[in-house]
């Protein structure tokens, strides 16, 4: 599994049809919209070309250069929206965020500055501009449906997703929840606190108490 | 499936979603799947200066896997209840 955006050329036929999928992995096309327009990070709009949703991935294809595609994994869209405020952008779109191999914090994608390579695996942004905007709810909605169809992969040697949460009470009476897939943070688990074992830890300013886990919350998916 | 019930009840409620990139999104609870991803409603940006360009969407999915934490409504949880399934779920399941 490829994390981020990256280059996308393999076509059907002579390199002028539609995109090569992973069939014998089940990969399918679920829609084809033609007259999307693509814009990368801060970078301008691409165009004319082609949105292909596959159940695993979304391409884009230019309709000019047949060289020039886009793919990104469904895993690595932390989220998507239909943009409509101009404000934010000029055009409605689909804006995705793209997940980054976790390197340095990066200011600002490659790009920007330089007119050298684009390194496509920096893009944290995309926008999707389809030339009929009336289609942008569709499209949310099987990006949606294809998200959902790409939960995290099982990996751990036990074969059970643990997905855990913990809890944590702050100063401000907020309760706040937080839950991850503990494939991001190996090694840590995260506990369940009752309010009846909090120690308040630090000096004045501690937002945070520091809680004595009571119990571990695993559950297993599937 | 002790969130995915949890946050089922939370529908329509204002949340606030903390990405594990600090993105911090607010808006209200549209719908959750068993993978936690979540659909917001009315969104908009908590902090403004890292991703200036998002702004305000309507409708915005976030994949279940790349959320920090929830931050929910002071009045909208019970604790002891979410204490005692908890502990049911950890025993039981």
């Amino acid at each position: 599994m490829v994390v981020g955006l990256r280059e996308f050329a393999h076509r059907t036929g002579n390199g002028s049809g539609t995109p090569v999928l992973d069939e014998s992995n089940g990969e399918e096309l679920m829609r084809v919209q033609p007259s999307v327009a693509v814009a990368l990070g801060n970078r301008s709009l691409e165009s004319p070309g082609t949105l292909y949703i596959t159940s695993r991935k979304l391409i884009w294809l230019s309709d000019v250069d047949m060289a020039k595609g886009y793919a990104v994994d469904f895993l690595s869209i932390s989220l998507h929206a239909v943009s409509r405020d101009p404000e934010a952008y000029s055009s409605p779109c689909i804006y995705t965020q793209i997940e980054v191999e976790d390197d340095e914090d990066e200011e600002d994608e490659s790009d920007t500055q330089s007119t050298g390579a684009l390194d496509l695996s920096k893009i944290r942004e995309m926008r999707l501009v389809p030339s009929d905007s009336t289609h942008l709810d569709t499209l949310f909605d099987v990006f949606c449906e294809c998200a959902e169809l790409n939960p995290e992969p099982i990996e751990r040697k036990d074969t059970t997703l643990l997905l855990s949460f913990n809890a944590i009470f702050l100063l401000h009476s907020r309760f706040i929840v937080s839950f991850s897939s503990s494939e991001e943070e190996e090694g840590e688990h995260n506990w369940v606190f009752s309010a009846d074992q909090m120690v308040v830890g630090g000096g004045g300013n501690a937002s945070f108490y520091t809680l004595r886990p009571i119990l571990r919350f695993d559950y297993h998916h599937g | 499936m002790l969130f995915f019930s949890y946050f089922k009840d939370l529908v329509g409620q204002e949340v606030t979603v903390e990405l594990k990139n600090d993105l911090a999104i607010r808006g209200t609870l549209h719908s959750v799947d068993q993978y936690l991803n979540i659909k917001l409603e009315n969104t908009r940006v908590v902090d403004q200066d890292k991703f200036p360009h998002m702004l305000s969407v309507r409708n915005c999915f976030i994949r279940g896997s790349v959320v920090r934490y929830v931050q929910l409504p002071p009045d909208g949880v019970d604790v002891d209840l979410l204490h005692d399934a908890a502990r049911r779920e950890a025993r039981g399941a």
